[in-house]
């Protein structure tokens, strides 16, 4: 009975470590799924840009001036803003993540955008994501049925053609993807010529910090380029700078580890209390403290297993209730699932040495 | 395990002019006065006397369980005056308790619990000490409850595991603190009977306190003591 408290203490435990630190992950991955998305070499970002999502632009023609190295091979451009979709259910608005984009090579990764590539020249025909929040209303089901939609967006009216999958995060509901002349008219107040992003492919063979130095004497102050893989690890640095995650939800594990170690700890010092006597008759027969201290702290390590896998599989659970609700990816890793392992073997293990300390003063003259 | 060699002649356990205290400085009582006795091997002696006589705190002294701080102790060939703590744990290995409160582990079994008691000589095979345990388990008339929980058996019965787990490991002496206390009339018989004879097979000496006046015609000497002095009888 007590061990099946212990054991629940530990699954308490184990489930609030794992959900705590997969939510963090989650919203980290998700933050910059955008940034992971990006297949080119190089990236060209104003050098007034803090995450891609509240980007600076910068003007165009610096891009061409690239044109001129021969390690790169083609250069395109990314458009990002922020617009207001009306549901045309319910007439309310809703922000939305808009992406202006070649459609013929985006460079990024929208598996079968292609498809919909002549379709997106024409005039203020766009994209929709089929995994956006359900706010915008049942637009996934009415173009499967109608095959078009018109909506109003940033009060301009727009016809959405089909729909591509590619997922939300935290900073948006749902995103729509359109070409770049269609992005110039949806936002007419954008200085014109101004870009947010540029993309540049580079040549087989060449490494991409080489070509990114190169280009960067091109471009001096006015730009920076990154490499793909800078450009993920800054919208990370600047996620966990500005959205205490770090904090929030290593607290909450902290949390959940304190708590296993504490119900963890007053099982077995019960444990040891109540049977006072059995371990005093243990050391008139000559057991050493240390052989008790062996078996009580393999008691907390039986304890750590038993706990260990119903956390775990609650955890899975957890994620997937997440994942549907907020409609974003949460999962475990194998990374994650180790350290919280090793953390709960910690956990009892500290446990059972301080509960210990009890039995040193058991006193073997004392059972007579 | 290094067993010390019991001579004929030499006693197994040999006290001179012992005396103890408990407390210190105003709270200061003594406990013993100048105690001398001696267990030849083989012997079986008992120790009675009023409660408060000292025979009990005696027996800690002799089973290593608290230091002799003046006078001269020697059990098993060993000066138990003159050791460490560390070296008392290793001369209570020697030595196989029975207590008045069988104090078993509940959470394992009769076999168990008289295995364990291998844990302290891990010169003994797996093999053996599962054969030895049997063995002794059946002597004392447990055979077919060797697998059962403390929880299921009767008093006479946990008292009579713990026999077998003080003897187990054959040890060179056996000192009971009123073993029959807790038990009736007839299951207490039964207990010191079955000790009488498996410490006869084995040349094992006994030291035991008791106050049940039942069972003193087992005894080879006994010894009174009154106010922590000791009074030798038979």
């Amino acid at each position: 009975m007590k061990l099946a408290v212990a054991a629940a203490g530990v699954v308490v435990a184990v489930m609030l470590m794992l959900v705590q630190l997969g939510i963090r992950q989650g919203a980290l991955d998700n933050s910059v799924a955008v940034a992971r998305r990006v297949t080119a070499d190089l990236v060209v970002v104003s050098p007034r840009t803090k995450t891609i999502f509240a980007s600076a632009q910068f003007p165009r023609r610096l891009l061409y001036r690239l044109g001129s190295s021969e390690d790169v091979v083609e250069i395109g451009e990314m458009y990002m803003g922020q617009g207001r979709f009306r549901n045309p259910w319910n007439k309310l608005e809703f922000p939305v993540s808009i992406y202006g984009i070649n459609p013929h090579s985006p460079m990024m990764n929208l598996p079968g955008i292609e498809r919909f590539a002549d379709k997106l020249e024409l005039t203020d025909r766009v994209l929709y994501d089929g995994l956006s929040r359900t706010n915008y209303g049942p637009v996934v089901k009415y173009l499967k049925e109608h095959g078009t939609l018109d909506v109003e967006v940033n009060l301009r009216k727009i016809q959405l053609v089909d729909t591509i999958d590619v997922g939300i995060s935290i900073n948006a509901d749902g995103n729509l993807f359109m070409s770049p002349a269609n992005f110039q008219r949806m936002f007419p107040g954008r200085q014109s010529g101004s870009v947010d992003l540029g993309l540049i492919r580079i040549r087989d063979g060449v490494s991409a910090e080489a070509v990114r130095d190169q280009l960067s004497q091109y471009l001096g102050q006015e730009a920076k380029v990154l490499t793909r893989d800078q450009l993920i690890d800054s919208e990370i640095l600047f996620i966990r700078e500005n959205a205490p995650l770090d904090f929030i939800f290593g607290m909450g594990a902290a949390v959940g580890f304190f708590i296993g170690f504490v119900v963890v700890y007053q099982i077995l010092y019960t444990e040891v209390t109540n049977h006072m006597p059995q371990y005093a008759t243990l050391k008139a027969m000559g057991f050493s403290d240390r052989y008790l201290l062996r078996m009580v702290v393999s008691q907390a390590m039986i304890l750590s297993l038993l706990g260990y896998f119903p956390g775990f599989v609650l955890a899975l659970g957890l994620y997937r209730v997440a994942t549907n609700a907020i409609q974003m990816e949460f999962s475990m890793t194998v990374e994650r699932a180790i350290a919280v392992f090793v953390l709960t073997m910690i956990m009892c293990g500290l446990s059972a040495i301080i509960a210990i300390r009890k039995v040193r003063t058991a006193d073997p003259a004392d059972v007579f | 395990m290094s067993k010390t060699e019991t001579s004929p002649e030499k006693p197994v356990v040999s006290s001179r002019h012992v005396n103890f205290w408990f407390g210190e400085g105003d709270l200061k009582k003594q406990v013993l006065f100048d105690v001398c006795m001696e267990v030849a091997p083989g012997e079986i002696v008992l120790l009675t006397g009023p409660s408060g006589s000292g025979k009990t705190t005696l027996l800690t002294l002799v089973g290593a369980l608290r230091k002799v701080r003046d006078g001269e102790l020697d059990v098993l060939s060993r000066p138990l005056h003159a050791v460490s703590l560390n070296d008392l744990v290793d001369v209570r290995r020697e030595i196989g308790f029975i207590f008045q409160q069988h104090n078993l582990l509940p959470f394992l079994t009769a076999r168990q619990n008289v295995e364990l008691m291998f844990e302290l000589h891990r010169d003994v095979s797996h093999g053996d000490a599962s054969r030895l345990t049997e063995d002794l388990l059946t002597s004392v008339g447990l055979a077919d409850r060797m697998d059962y929980y403390p929880a299921k058996l009767s008093g006479g019965q946990k008292q009579r595991v713990a026999v077998a787990r003080a003897l187990v490991t054959s040890p060179n002496l056996i000192l009971a603190d009123e073993p029959t206390a807790a038990l009736d009339s007839h299951s207490g018989r039964d207990v010191v009977t079955l000790l009488q004879e498996l410490a006869r097979d084995r040349n094992c000496p006994i030291l035991m306190v008791t106050h049940d006046p039942r069972i003193l015609d087992i005894a080879d000497r006994i010894i009174n003591m009154e106010d922590g002095r000791v009074e030798t009888v038979k």
